[in-house]
């Protein structure tokens, strides 16, 4: 069934163009069958996986590397299903307002259906490998999406960059999830966690993992491609940049903690990350007046308060990040909604643009009202329920140093959120006399249909529901958590604890907040004069750009065309390899007789007179005259030696080889090219007497390393009495090689053939071409 | 009368000719389209010639030996081609694509039967006609597990490069008789080189096929690329070869044996000088080196990619590879494989090299073609991978790798082939922007092998990727996997770089309207059938080949 639902996403992803023709904005109503679908499958599912009796699904793909398609929805899946399909139904409901009439509408359709089946295969995948391959799904479909308005340079720009950063973090995290299953033994995922490896391969291999899970949640120092990322249409932002794909990174972290939190760094490294990112995330949201950018530094905020309760390994932490996932997709996809109701009604979501929308659409005004409380953790909100949570986790300590980081971390970061909640609504909604004599009064904007905001009120329903009554999500919650860590205790949730120090300091939070938005033109200014810090965006532009002008350096560099220099790469390396091989163990020394003659001695001196001139000389022909000289010389030597069919072939053949060589310089200049760049001069001068050393060293060493008599002995002991002949090449040729010289002769007559067929081919270019 | 009885009876030696049988139908068909070719308007007649004592002879074996299917078969093929010859005599090149074709198709058909014998699935008089398992030809071929399933993936390059070829060669005008036997008869070297267990096979196989790639790279003769790339290639590869043979005159001084499991086992029981043996194995590194394109012996590899005709260029990226990687097993991995604490550090670092070396040069290529050169460069470096961690998962992952890689790479260059086609000219990434609106499908095809090679998920290059690099962690070599991680990285911008231009990118103002895609039906059918090959075995039933290559990942020793 699981497997058949992510089949029901594709097939409706791959329908989806096809009917919009046909349907227009319908599509989106039957695009969202699926996820309903899911979310029906998952709801009925759900009371026998709280019960510990996940549904599971395995299909054979590629076995034999440990690849097989294993699925599993137990409670947390369920939670992240709930997130992933119950938000992509609604997404899907606001896409048909906030979309006018467009010819590629079905194409948006197919792949926003095609990353919320890629997603669901995140959550529901029980092997590591399987759960990469969606990963990546996600990062391509996200690139798409965001790179949707592709007219646009700074879309295109933005989705590469989110694609590229995603990817490389996803690869890493592939080398991690590797190098754990192999540790483990197994891929999959339930059965790592349940006996998780140890030592030192198990610690890289789960560090390495985060780096995927870093880079996909937008965590410190990787948050810049999410802020881009914004060039996607709003209802993307909504969907992947807030509720959804962003928070796989939570996500791994989150299944992998329990089991890996112990492992060295793993704790202070996802804590500390994530106090990193929750800081950076709200104290750059501040100073945003994109209200799209406000929220994404929101999410890049609340993503690192997520690592923080999820990641740490926590039992009680992970129960409030349970809570916080949640509540977080509940009020940021809603407020997202808003921004694109804002930005369709008033054709801006600059907040110095924006005055009086609060008055014109009262009821958006609210839902924003009732969101951003939630999330600056106002009571009676959900918003509140999981911040409560998340401070009484960190208050009991017992982890050491990290505890108070961690809580000094979140009491700071909800400080920062409260403020640019705050300065959300403020921007979007508050009456600004400035703004208004600016002749931006947002006179313009009206109220959206009552269908436009129905998603974005429906979640802010849901936000003040489970506030009020949060023992709705208790169940849930608890079960979500315990499928995580089985060391989790079920506990209720609250609005009300009693006068503790958690509410007291949410008390805190809420003051400094309130002082911290009011002194809110002071803070932009703080920020505008502090001088930037190194920034991570910067660093990815620099790396493109260097990854560019490095790689043009280096191939003008090595890779130049020169047939001289390519092969002077080949003779080095065959001079630096094997000669020190061949010298290791010294200078072979040849043993027995250097020359048997006093004309034999005579001869190899003409010889290496010859090929010295060959070297020395200017002029082509004087170069292949010498060459011949060499040739002609040895011939005497066999000669000498008492072979004289051997000397005739090889006269034979050097005369040939001297008659195709003056044909040929027939064709090329009188002297050889002459260098004037006399490095380059020196260095082929180099290479050549290196080489010529190998080539000597090798003969010798070669000539010494006979192990077994030479055939030629036996041959010529058997020439006369087996085949009655003298002559022993003769008797080679006919008699005890005569096959070769049949398979030859063989040869010869194909070598014919295909002249022929040359000498035709030449006459058919003259003129009478045959058809093809 | 008691001259003749003095003559003892003549003894021929029985040759098991089954061991080489797709390699004779391979070369058996390269002459018979050369004779065809040659004989001009007089086809006919020689194809009636062929058959005449094709037909004999299959009548005589049928007699002597009471077989029935084999002599059927040749009786068969002779027919056929007569009956093609009859019905084309007035198209030679389209006969000879076609006999080239079924070439192809014969030699897979034979190695499957082969394969069946091989993993025990066919057994009794048939089997032993077509396999023998052991020592064939005198040591000098090996029927094992690689050099079938190499065989299969260098006769299936050729079965899709026939008619990639075609229309392409027509309209550049370089459709010649000598095309299609020189394909046959490099895929003959290529699949001999495959099968090759003795060293002096390996060299004449790799003459074999590097003549016939010499040619075909210079096939269109009138540009100057394709000469330049044909000259590079042959010069290079003289010397290659030459270093080759220096390193197996080393092997036999050190072992007094050519053939290659027998060096082996000489070499681990060595106690006399190492020093020539290390000599040996370094030359033979360089010579392979050579054909696989590894990094410092790469360079010619752009060039020669980017010269020769495109088709060809698929073909030579593909099978040589596959066919050099395969003999390169079988003597480092398969023989040395006691000596590997010598050669693993060398072929690590190298490995090392290529990847980055070829992600990092192909950045900056604007020419489509030459990118996809480099391109091929770093994907040797992934297979050495596999070649590194010296187990079987390595080198069943270097044989899915090398299959797989084979229709990416055909994939690849044939859409190129087909853009080339219309434009007249090379392709530059600027050159493809907007295509994906006025030409979908070749750009959706484009899309799929680009992305197949970058490894995205989900794409047949994932699995081949994560086969060699799950090898070489299990190996130990998590590091050289990391390099591998951070070349894909490198390599997938670029890979992208080709999609952005096609899908997101609009025909630049002032160019002028280009004259539709005319697809011919060959092209269309290469480039197809690759892509359901990619798409079958890489995301829908990855597990048949996988399993497949894990029964190859076998030596004869």
């Amino acid at each position: 069934m699981l497997l058949a639902l992510l089949g029901l996403h594709a097939v409706l992803a791959a329908a989806a163009p096809a009917v919009s023709r046909r349907l227009g904005r319908g599509v989106f109503a039957v695009c969202a069958v699926a996820p309903a679908a899911t979310v029906a499958y998952a709801l009925a599912r759900a009371p026998a996986a709280f019960d510990g009796a996940p549904a599971s699904e395995t299909v054979a793909w590629a076995g034999r590397l440990g690849l097989d398609l294993q699925l599993r929805l137990d409670a947390f899946a369920v939670l992240m299903v709930l997130l992933v399909s119950g938000i992509g139904v609604l997404i899907f409901a606001y896409c048909a307002w906030y979309f006018g009439p467009r010819p590629d509408l079905g194409r948006f359709a197919a792949t926003l259906l095609a990353f919320a089946g890629s997603m669901l295969g995140v959550v529901l995948a029980d092997n590591v490998l399987v759960l990469y391959v969606f990963w990546e799904l996600t990062t391509v479909t996200s690139y798409l999406l965001i790179g949707f308005d592709h007219e646009k340079g700074s879309a295109r720009a933005a989705a590469l960059q989110g694609l590229l950063v995603t990817a490389a973090g996803g690869l890493v995290m592939l080398a991690g999830l590797v190098v754990l299953g192999e540790a483990a033994g197994t891929y999959t995922l339930s059965a790592m966690l349940a006996d998780p490896p140890a030592g030192g391969a198990a610690t890289a291999g789960a560090l390495l993992a985060l780096g995927g899970a870093f880079t996909k949640s937008a965590q410190v120092p990787f948050h810049f491609w999410l802020a881009g990322a914004m060039a996607a249409p709003t209802p993307v932002s909504a969907y992947l940049h807030s509720a959804t794909m962003v928070k796989a990174g939570v996500y791994l972290v989150a299944r992998l903690a329990p089991a890996f939190a112990l492992l060295g760094g793993w704790r202070e490294l996802v804590v500390g990350v994530g106090v990193a990112t929750m800081l950076l995330g709200g104290w750059r949201a501040l100073r945003q007046h994109d209200l799209k950018l406000l929220l994404a530094y929101g999410t890049v905020s609340q993503l690192g308060f997520m690592m923080i309760l999820l990641g740490a390994g926590v039992p009680e932490a992970t129960r409030a990040g349970a809570v916080l996932l949640l509540a977080h997709g509940a009020f940021k996809a809603a407020l997202f909604m808003v921004v694109g109701i804002v930005d369709h009604q008033a054709g801006t979501r600059d907040l110095r643009r924006l005055s009086g929308l609060g008055r014109r659409m009262p009821a958006t005004f609210w839902v924003a009202v009732v969101a951003a409380a939630s999330m600056a953790g106002l009571p009676p909100l959900f918003g509140f329920v999981a911040k409560e949570a998340a401070f009484e986790a960190y208050l009991h300590g017992g982890i050491g140093p990290i505890g108070p980081i961690a809580l000094g971390g979140m009491a700071l970061g909800s400080v920062l959120t409260f403020a640019y909640s705050a300065r959300f609504v403020w921007g979007a909604f508050a009456d600004k006399p400035d703004v208004a004599r600016a002749g931006h009064d947002g006179a313009g904007a009206h109220a959206p249909p009552a269908a436009f905001l129905a998603p974005a009120a429906l979640l802010a329903v849901v936000t003040v529901a489970i506030g009020v009554l949060p023992s709705f999500a208790a169940g849930l919650v608890n079960a979500a958590a315990a499928a995580l860590d089985p060391a989790v205790e079920p506990g209720t949730l609250a609005l009300w604890h009693g006068f503790n120090l958690a509410l007291w300091l949410s008390a805190l939070v809420i003051v400094a907040g309130v002082a911290l938005f009011a002194r809110r033109r002071e803070v932009e200014h703080l920020q505008a004069r502090l001088p930037s810090m190194v920034d991570a965006a910067q660093a990815y532009h620099g790396l493109v750009k260097g990854l560019n002008r490095g790689a043009d350096r280096v191939t003008g560099l090595v890779q130049n065309g020169s047939l001289p220099v390519y092969l002077g790469t080949i003779l080095l390396t065959v001079v630096a390899l094997p000669l020190p091989a061949l010298l290791s163990g010294g200078l072979p020394t040849p043993d027995g007789v250097i020359a048997e003659s006093l004309l034999q001695l005579a001869v190899i001196g003409g010889v290496a007179v010859a090929a010295i001139g060959t070297v020395l000389a200017r002029r082509r022909f004087a170069a292949v005259l010498f060459l011949g000289g060499v040739g002609y010389g040895v011939a005497i030597l066999f000669v000498v030696q008492g072979a004289p069919d051997l000397a005739l072939t090889q006269l034979l053949v050097e005369t040939l080889s001297l008659v195709v060589f003056v044909l040929v310089l027939r064709h090329l200049p009188e002297n050889f090219e002459v260098h004037h760049w006399r490095l380059g001069q020196a260095f082929r001068r180099a290479v050549a007497g290196l080489v010529g050393v190998f080539v000597f060293v090798f003969v010798l060493a070669a000539g010494q390393a006979r192990t077994s008599p030479p055939v030629s002995e036996a041959y010529l002991a058997q020439a006369l009495p087996e085949a009655g002949g003298r002559n022993v090449v003769n008797v080679i040729l006919v008699d005890f090689r005569g096959f070769d010289t049949l398979g030859e002769i063989t040869v010869l007559a194909v070598a014919a053939l295909g002249i022929a067929g040359l000498v035709r081919a030449r006459r058919r270019e003259r003129g009478d071409e045959e058809p093809a | 009368m008691t001259l003749l009885a003095q003559i003892p009876p003549l003894q021929i030696p029985d040759i098991a000719w089954s061991a080489i049988s797709p390699e004779l139908v391979l070369f058996g068909v390269g002459i018979l389209a050369l004779l065809l070719d040659t004989a001009g308007p007089q086809r006919l007649q020689a194809s009636f010639l062929v058959f005449g004592f094709a037909a004999a002879g299959a009548g005589y074996i049928a007699l002597s030996t009471e077989q029935s299917v084999l002599p059927g078969l040749v009786g068969l093929a002779a027919l056929g081609q007569f009956a093609l010859t009859a019905i084309w005599r007035d198209r030679p090149r389209l006969l000879s694509a076609l006999l080239a074709a079924l070439g192809f198709a014969g030699a897979i058909g034979v190695t499957t039967w082969q394969w069946g014998a091989y993993s025990g699935r066919l057994v009794g008089a048939d089997a032993a006609t077509f396999v023998g398992t052991d020592s064939l030809l005198g040591g000098m071929v090996a029927v094992d597990g690689v050099a079938l399933f190499t065989r299969v993936t260098v006769c299936l390059a050729g079965l899709v490069t026939v008619p990639l070829s075609f229309a392409y060669a027509e309209e550049r005008r370089i459709h010649r008789g000598e095309y299609y036997p020189l394909l046959l008869f490099a895929a003959t070297g290529m699949t001999l080189l495959a099968s090759s267990a003795d060293f002096i096979m390996v060299f004449i196989a790799i003459e074999v096929l590097s003549l016939s790639l010499y040619i075909l790279a210079g096939f269109a003769k009138r540009d100057l690329n394709s000469q330049e790339a044909a000259l590079k290639y042959f010069l290079l590869g003289a010397f290659s070869s030459a270093l080759l043979l220096y390193g197996i005159a080393l092997v036999y001084g050190v072992t007094g044996s050519t053939n290659i499991a027998e060096a082996g086992r000489a070499f681990s029981s060595l106690d006399a000088p190492q020093g020539m043996a290390v000599a040996a194995m370094a030359l033979l590194i360089v010579g392979f080196g050579f054909k696989t394109a590894i990094v410092p012996f790469h360079m010619w590899t752009p060039d020669v990619y980017q010269g020769a005709p495109t088709p060809i260029t698929g073909f030579m990226a593909a099978a040589t590879k596959a066919a050099a990687f395969a003999a390169f097993l079988r003597v480092f991995v398969g023989a040395f494989a006691p000596l590997q604490w010598s050669w693993t550090p060398v072929l690590w670092v190298l490995a090392a090299l290529t990847m980055l070396a070829g992600a990092i040069l192909a950045v900056v290529q604007n020419d489509v073609k030459r990118m996809l050169g480099y391109s091929a460069v770093a994907h040797a470096g992934y297979v050495l991978i596999g070649f590194v961690a010296v187990n079987r998962a390595g080198v069943s992952g270097v044989l899915v790798y090398l299959l797989i890689y084979t229709f990416m790479s055909l994939g690849s260059f044939g859409v190129l082939a087909l853009l080339e086609r219309r434009n007249h000219k090379a392709m530059a990434i600027d050159d493809l922007r907007g295509l994906g609106r006025r030409d979908p499908v070749p750009a959706g095809m484009l899309a799929l092998f680009l992305l197949s090679l970058a490894g995205i998920p989900g794409t047949a290059g994932f699995v081949a990727k994560f086969a060699v690099f799950r090898a070489g962690i299990e190996a130990g070599h998590a590091a050289l996997v990391v390099i591998a991680v951070v070349s894909s990285v490198i390599a997938a911008f670029f890979y992208i770089r080709v999609i952005v231009a096609m899908f997101m990118e609009d025909v630049p103002e002032g160019v002028a309207a280009e004259a539709p895609l005319a697809p011919s039906t060959g092209m269309s059918a290469g480039i197809a059938f690759s892509a359901a090959v990619m798409v079958a075995f890489g995301t829908v039933l990855p597990f048949l080949l996988v399993d497949l290559a894990d029964q190859a990942a076998t030596f004869v020793s």
